[in-house]
């Protein structure tokens, strides 16, 4: 968690966003990254609370940290 | 080894094409290969210009309920849900295949379907391509 600062940090901002598509932008966003950048990622769709680690589950990337605040849920990712 | 998940489509309604495009453009963004074999009223969902209507609407309401869906999942950002199912098939993840008897036994020629579908196979191609893996029907 130290390293949160490191390097460049991308957003993405997937809010008003419902199945499957948070999901599908967050592929698509990770898949332009380069390893070891950062992703910050903005959700309000209370699935994606679980649909974002099933999606890095399978593609290998780590998650940080996951904040939520007041419905609105926010991921950090490190693209492996 | 690719995990594959095999659905079997056999109805035309909206909630079937809905579950086709949800799952399978996630299916892609999950590196999952995926066939979708479309047989009966299934088939009419991979016909040019077909437009799926909602089967749990009362009669007169079933067109205007796809409708009404629609404009709501726009609003989640599912815009273009052909577009999206078109770039999985692309990335290679989604397969869409006619079944072949079901179509002679509807009269639906391989051209009235999207051009951009796999070539029709029968039911032994789909149970083969399945082997290993899971079959769900839709």
């Amino acid at each position: 968690m130290s390293d949160l600062t490191l390097g460049e940090v991308i957003k993405l901002d997937c809010l008003g966003k419902k199945c499957p598509m948070p999901v599908l932008m967050t592929k698509k966003e990770l898949k332009k990254m380069t390893s070891g950048q950062t992703l910050e990622l903005t959700v309000d769709d209370i699935g994606a609370l679980k649909d974002v680690p099933a999606l890095l589950n399978k593609t290998g990337d780590e998650l940080v940290e996951t904040k939520q605040d007041n419905g609105k849920i926010t991921f950090i990712i490190h693209k492996a | 080894m690719a995990e594959t998940v095999n659905f079997i489509v056999k109805d035309k309604s909206f909630e079937k094409f809905a579950m086709m495009m949800i799952l399978g453009t996630t299916g892609d963004a999950m590196d999952t290969k995926m066939n979708f074999f479309f047989t009966f009223w299934g088939l009419n969902l991979l016909k040019k210009k077909f437009k799926p209507k909602v089967a749990g609407m009362p009669a007169p309401m079933k067109g205007m309920a796809a409708n009404m869906f629609k404009k709501r999942m726009k609003k989640f950002g599912i815009e273009d849900p052909w577009g999206m199912i078109k770039d999985a098939v692309d990335n290679g993840n989604m397969k869409l295949y006619p079944c072949q008897m079901t179509m002679d036994l509807m009269g639906i020629k391989r051209e009235e379907l999207l051009d951009w579908v796999e070539e029709p196979v029968g039911a032994a191609s789909f149970l083969e391509m399945s082997d290993g893996g899971r079959i769900v029907s839709l």
